[in-house]
This record gives structure tokens, sequence and C-alpha cells, in this order.
């Protein structure tokens, strides 16, 4: 609340910012040098990290690992465009992994699988978008109109989602046969893994809702300060229960690529996502207090973290070693990406 | 405020009535397993502790209890601890607070201390536990009869050696091999690695431990740990070796990524659905199933047989008390056999699985 009463400024300012994106700020002379090498910052790390581990290990650089690369980032890159929003927005979704989860396990039984007589093939795929933009709605219905912290919300959410999941499959696995699905991680189109492309489109849309929308100038408004937002007409609550629609939608996707890629469908599947979903985008530069930031940070953020777990394992770092390292390299990236100026209490 | 207006609601005498039909809707779907068949028993009541019923052993070591159950039309309860040590003792607690004390209780721990606190509590109210995997190193069911009746394990050392010497065969037992691990600090994680170990020392220099990464028991960090060997290892990668099936279809996937699977052969632990079927087609060399089935049964069975008086447990040898069950080598021969044959439970052999008394080392 004091952070809020702190920096109220006029309306106009809010709709301004959503106009901005990290590398547009990046390259206006009118702003501050310090704020110029801040948006930069994800970038240095980002160049400096390539540069260390290929003086380690040259084969970083080889085509093969590029694309092991862009098969590993592909399912955290959905993630992050769906977050990155909710996080712009000053929210948070902790969701993830229960709705990557029930999209899965839905995808894994819709199409020809050892479970179920479904055979349905790619119909199954919007079917279980569909279901992780429905599970989003509930998440910002009950965000918005029983006025439940998001944080909270969206943990109760995510919890029923693997509930679900494994009631329906009862704790077992459903594994796929349909070649259609599996061509979605396993085939490649100009040389690249089609996840890949599926990753490349959802930045795109996102980069489109964020830039050329109402939709997206909203969000920022809101993650900046929320109570001028309303003053300046703002329809806050309809903005917020669409922004976590839209991550459901993104989450539903990563499900189906999940599957994809391994061929199953369990409830455990997305086991971990959540954490390398909110650290690629806090990597990336965008802010946790809402209002600064950009899905193209989170882009960003995506590739140190997936470089960062790959360049370790190829420079042999000892594995009691690299949690560590990830922890450094977390708090380096943030401290370097921070806007110190807005900050009036830090919690 | 609105938070007022949702506590009103709550506590509403109609929302009151739905959540009462809800419960009651989830009372008769409970009901309609009960199949009135053989003599009912009514004295005791049977529950297995587990960690949670959304992995396939402990879904299946469920099951296990179920058919035990059903066999003497007994009332059976599934409790799930979520990784919670002190979810799992309080739930335990309350149902022997329910029953009165007539609890066979078939328990995997969340952790070794929590064994100590469980037994306790059994051996107060008059039921019978059988403890699984967990349990500190001095405590032991003979200095609690007969309450404590006995505890289960199986030997990860000797069965992760033969699982690797299995891979080495399947590479043509020279070259480099890369291994997926558990969460460091488990028990099995240990003697999984221990057992690799072994078998590699054992080859006298012609097979070498490229790498070692844990992924925490988990296949998507398999996945993309498998990834980056491929690019620092490349060719010189003849198998890998996984301390469970789950890492070890992780790792498949990956292979499968660089056109490998069915090339590089790969091995876990656990004996899940997926792996036997990948090893159906040759894309694993083998798994070790542990028989979740046979464990959550045959926990139930061995304190049913003490509480009713068919044994007196304290007069049973050590090796009854504290043993390893048997693990199954599945391999390409011997998948269909085991497919097939893997779910019969003879209730009435009570040790005939019992592979000799559980050895503490270092």
């Amino acid at each position: 609340m004091l952070r809020r009463l702190g920096c109220l400024r006029p309306a106009a300012s809010f709709l301004l910012v959503g106009t901005e994106t990290a590398l547009s700020r990046a390259l206006v002379k009118t702003i501050p040098l310090q704020s110029r090498w801040r948006d930069l910052a994800p970038v240095a790390v980002l160049v400096a990290l390539c540069i260390l581990i290929t003086a380690f290990s040259p084969n970083f650089l080889s085509i093969s690992n590029f694309i092991g690369l862009l098969n590993s980032s592909a399912i955290p890159m959905v993630l992050c465009m769906g977050a990155t929003f909710i996080i712009l927005m000053g929210s948070i979704d902790l969701s993830v992994e229960g709705i990557v989860a029930v999209s899965a396990v839905l995808v894994s039984l819709l199409v020809e699988n050892d479970t179920t007589s479904y055979s349905i093939g790619l119909l199954a795929v919007p079917v279980a978008i569909l279901v992780g933009g429905a599970m989003g709605f509930l998440n910002g219905f009950l965000h918005v109109k029983l006025k439940t912290p998001s944080f909270m919300t969206t943990l109760g959410v995510g919890f029923a989602g693997i509930g679900i999941a494994t009631t329906v499959l009862g704790g077992f696995t459903a594994r796929i046969s349909d070649q259609s699905v599996r061509f979605l991680s396993l085939g490649r189109v100009l040389g690249l893994p089609v996840a890949a492309w599926i990753a490349c489109g959802a930045v795109l849309l996102s980069l489109l809702v964020q830039e050329r929308t109402r939709l997206g100038r909203w969000l920022y408004a809101i993650g900046a300060d929320e109570i001028t937002a309303g003053y300046a007409g703002i329809p806050i609550e309809k903005t917020r229960i669409l922004i976590f629609t839209v991550a459901g939608l993104f989450y539903g996707l990563a499900g189906v690529m999940s599957v994809a890629q391994f061929g199953q469908g369990h409830a455990l599947i997305a086991q971990g996502r959540l954490f390398t979903t909110v650290t690629a985008v806090v990597v990336g530069g965008t802010a946790l207090s809402g209002g600064v930031g950009s899905v193209l940070n989170s882009v960003i953020g995506v590739f140190i973290v997936t470089i960062l777990a790959n360049g370790m394992i190829l420079m042999g770092v000892p594995p009691y070693v690299q949690q560590g390292v990830q922890g450094l390299l977390i708090i380096v990236a943030v401290t370097l990406a921070l806007d110190r100026t807005r900050l009036d209490v830090v919690k | 405020m609105s938070d007022k207006s949702i506590l009103a609601s709550w506590t509403s005498r109609r929302s009151f009535l739905q959540g009462g039909a809800g419960l009651a809707a989830v009372g008769s779907l409970g009901l309609s397993f009960a199949s009135p068949a053989i003599a009912k028993e009514t004295t005791w009541t049977l529950a297995n502790s587990l960690r949670s019923l959304a992995n396939p052993y402990h879904a299946t070591f469920a099951k296990g209890g179920a058919e035990f159950a059903k066999s003497i039309d007994a009332t059976y309860v599934t409790l799930v601890t979520e990784g919670n040590s002190e979810k799992g003792i309080s739930d335990i607690k309350a149902l022997l607070q329910r029953t009165g004390g007539k609890l066979i209780l078939n328990v995997d721990p969340n952790d070794s201390p929590d064994a100590r606190v469980i037994v306790d509590e059994v051996q107060k109210s008059g039921g019978y536990v059988v403890t699984q995997w967990n349990k500190p190193n001095d405590l032991h069911p003979w200095d609690h009869n007969p309450n404590y009746v006995a505890h289960m394990s199986f030997d990860g050392v000797p069965a992760a050696k033969a699982l690797a010497k299995e891979l080495f065969k399947a590479f043509g037992g020279e070259g480099g091999v890369v291994a997926i691990g558990g969460i460091l600090s488990n028990v099995p994680a240990i003697e999984r690695k221990a057992g690799l170990d072994q078998a590699i020392a054992e080859s006298a220099g012609k097979v070498t431990l490229l790498d070692f990464q844990p992924a925490d028991w988990n296949g998507q960090k398999a996945f993309d740990v498998t990834q980056a060997w491929l690019t620092r290892f490349g060719g010189k990668i003849k198998g890998v070796f996984a301390a469970n099936d789950d890492m070890g279809l992780g790792a498949l996937e990956a292979l499968r990524q660089a056109s490998l699977a069915g090339k590089v052969p790969v091995v876990g632990l656990d004996g899940i659905a997926g792996a036997v079927k990948a090893v159906e087609a040759g894309e694993f060399a083998a798994t070790v199933a542990w028989d979740p089935l046979w464990t959550g049964g045959m926990g139930l069975a061995i304190p049913y047989a003490a509480a009713t008086g068919k044994i007196d447990i304290a007069k049973e040898p050590k090796e009854h008390r504290e043993f390893y069950g048997t693990s199954i080598m599945v391999t390409k021969d011997s998948a269909a056999a085991f497919k097939s044959g893997g779910s019969k439970l003879n209730f009435s052999d009570l040790w005939g699985k019992d592979t000799g008394q559980i050895q503490y080392r270092g």
C-alpha cells in the first residue's frame, strides 16, 4: 500500500509506458544511461554466459547443441509468455503445473493411446488449449470476484488441477501412439524442431498482444498502479480475468507440447516447471512488482536459464555446485535488471 | 467489505446443505466399492499409508492393499502423506483413534524418523504395523513385540549392479556410460549409485563412467541432462543408466530426438508400465521391478496373520521380521512373462518372496 501511495502519478504516463518495449526504450536517447543499461542487462548476462561456456566447451556452438537448446527452451518459452503478462500486471500465477497436467492428461487420453479408445488426433490440441484457458479463467474469476490474492487462488487452482489429473489416471501414465501429435515435438520443419516453431509463434502472438492491443497497454497500467489505472477508466476486473485466461491458454498449449515431447501424459508431467517459469521471467528483467518488463525480456530470460543448465553439464560442473551457481546467477541478473528508482518499500 | 459477505454465504444454511449433499455423494461412491462375498472381517480396519497416488509405484501399492482387504472382506483405507511427514503421522493418529486401535497398518514412512513415531503410536493403542523402505537403523520390530510386526525393503545395491551388467551386455561390454541419479541424499539413490559403481569396477576398465548427474527422480530433468550429454560426449555414449524408470524414459525421449532411440540402450529401476513397454520395444535394455502389488498386499497380510493369532510373531526369526523382498529383472526375454504373472498374489505364503535379512551398510 505504501508503495502504491508513494508513486501516484498522472494516469497518462502509464499509457505511455505500455507502448514501450525493452529494446525501443534502450534506443531512446532521452532516457538516462542507468536505465538503458538496466534494459540491456539481461542481454549482457546472456552474451557473457555464452562466451564463458564456449571458452570451456567449443561444442556449445555446434548446430546439434543449438537445436537441442531450442528443444529444451520451447516449453518454458510458451509457459513464460503466459506468466509474463500476469507478472507485468503485478500478480503471480502458481497454477502452471496444475493446468499443464490437466491439459496433458486430456490430450494423452483423447489421441490414440493405451488407456482409452478415443483417437481424435490433432483435434485434441484445441480442446486441451481451451481447457487450459477455462482453468485460467477460473483463476482470474475467483481472484477478482472473491478478492482473494492471486498467490493463493492460483495455488489452489493448481493443486486442484494436479488432483484432477491424478484422479483421472489413477496415478498411472497414458502412453500415446498418435504420430501426428508426436510430430509436434519430433518433427522438423526447415531443419528446426516443430516445437521451436510453435514457441516462436507464441512469442510473436504475445508481442502482438503486448504492443498492438489495448489489453497490452492496460496490463502495464494496472501493474504500475492499479488505483490510478482505475481512475483512468481502465476496466480492471475484466482485464485481469482476460489476462489469466490468456495465460491459461498458453499453459494448455504447453501441456500439449509436453505430451508430444514425452509420448505420455501423467499428473506429474510438469513437475519443476513453475520454478523455471518464474525464474526465467524474473531473470529476464520483468519486475515481480508489476508494470516493468516485456515478453521480449522473458525470451532472453528463458534462454539464460536453459543455456545455464545446458552449459554447466557441458563444462562438467559438479552436480553439487550447479544449484549454487544457479542461485547466484538469479541474484546477479535480478540485481542488474532492477529499477531501484521505483522502489519505495522492498518486501 | 466483501470478505464479510463471503463468510456469510459460507455459513448460510443453503450452502451448508449443498456441502452436505456433496459429502453424501462422495460417501456413496465409497460404499459402492464394498462387495459382500467372503466372511466379513469386522474387527480390524486395514490401511496403507504412502506418499502419493500420482505415481505408478504407490498407485499399484494401494491396489495390492485393496486386493488383500477384498480377500477377507475388511474395511480398507489408503492414507496419503503428499510428501508431508506431519500429515502422514496425524492421519495415522486420527485413524487409530477412530478404530479404537483395531488398526492394521502398512506404512511407507515419508522420512526415516517418522517410523519411530508411528510405531510408538500404534503400539500404544494396540494396533499392528509393518514399515516399508524407510526407518532408523536402530529401530527393530523385535524390540516392539508384538505390535511392530515387520520391516520390508528391497536391496538396491545388488539390483542396480545386476541391472548395470545387463546394460553393459546390451552394448557389447566396452565403452562409456552416463548415469542419472535420484535425489542425492535418498537411501535408494545412494544404493543404486553404489551398485552401478560396483559393476563398473568389475568391468576392469572396459566400461567407463563419462558423467553422473542427479535429476531428482524427475523425467523432465533427465531429458534436459541427456540432451546436453549428447552434445558433450556425442557418440562416446554407449549406454544410459537411470536410477529410476521415469528418468530413464525422459532420457529415452532425448535420445529419440537425436534419432538414437533403440541404438543407445537405457536401463532404469521400478518396473513401471512405460519402461516394460520400452523393454519390449528394444529401447530399454532392462528394468528392475519391486513388485509394489505384493508389498502393498503382504504388508497387510503378515500383520493380519499376527493380529488374528494365525502366527506368533514374537517367535518368528529375525529374517522374517526385517527382510528384503524379491526384485524382478525384466528383460526383453522375460517381459511377456512378467506382464502376465506379475499380478498373482498368494496371501497365505507370507514369506515366499523374502530374500534374506536386511543388511546395514556403513
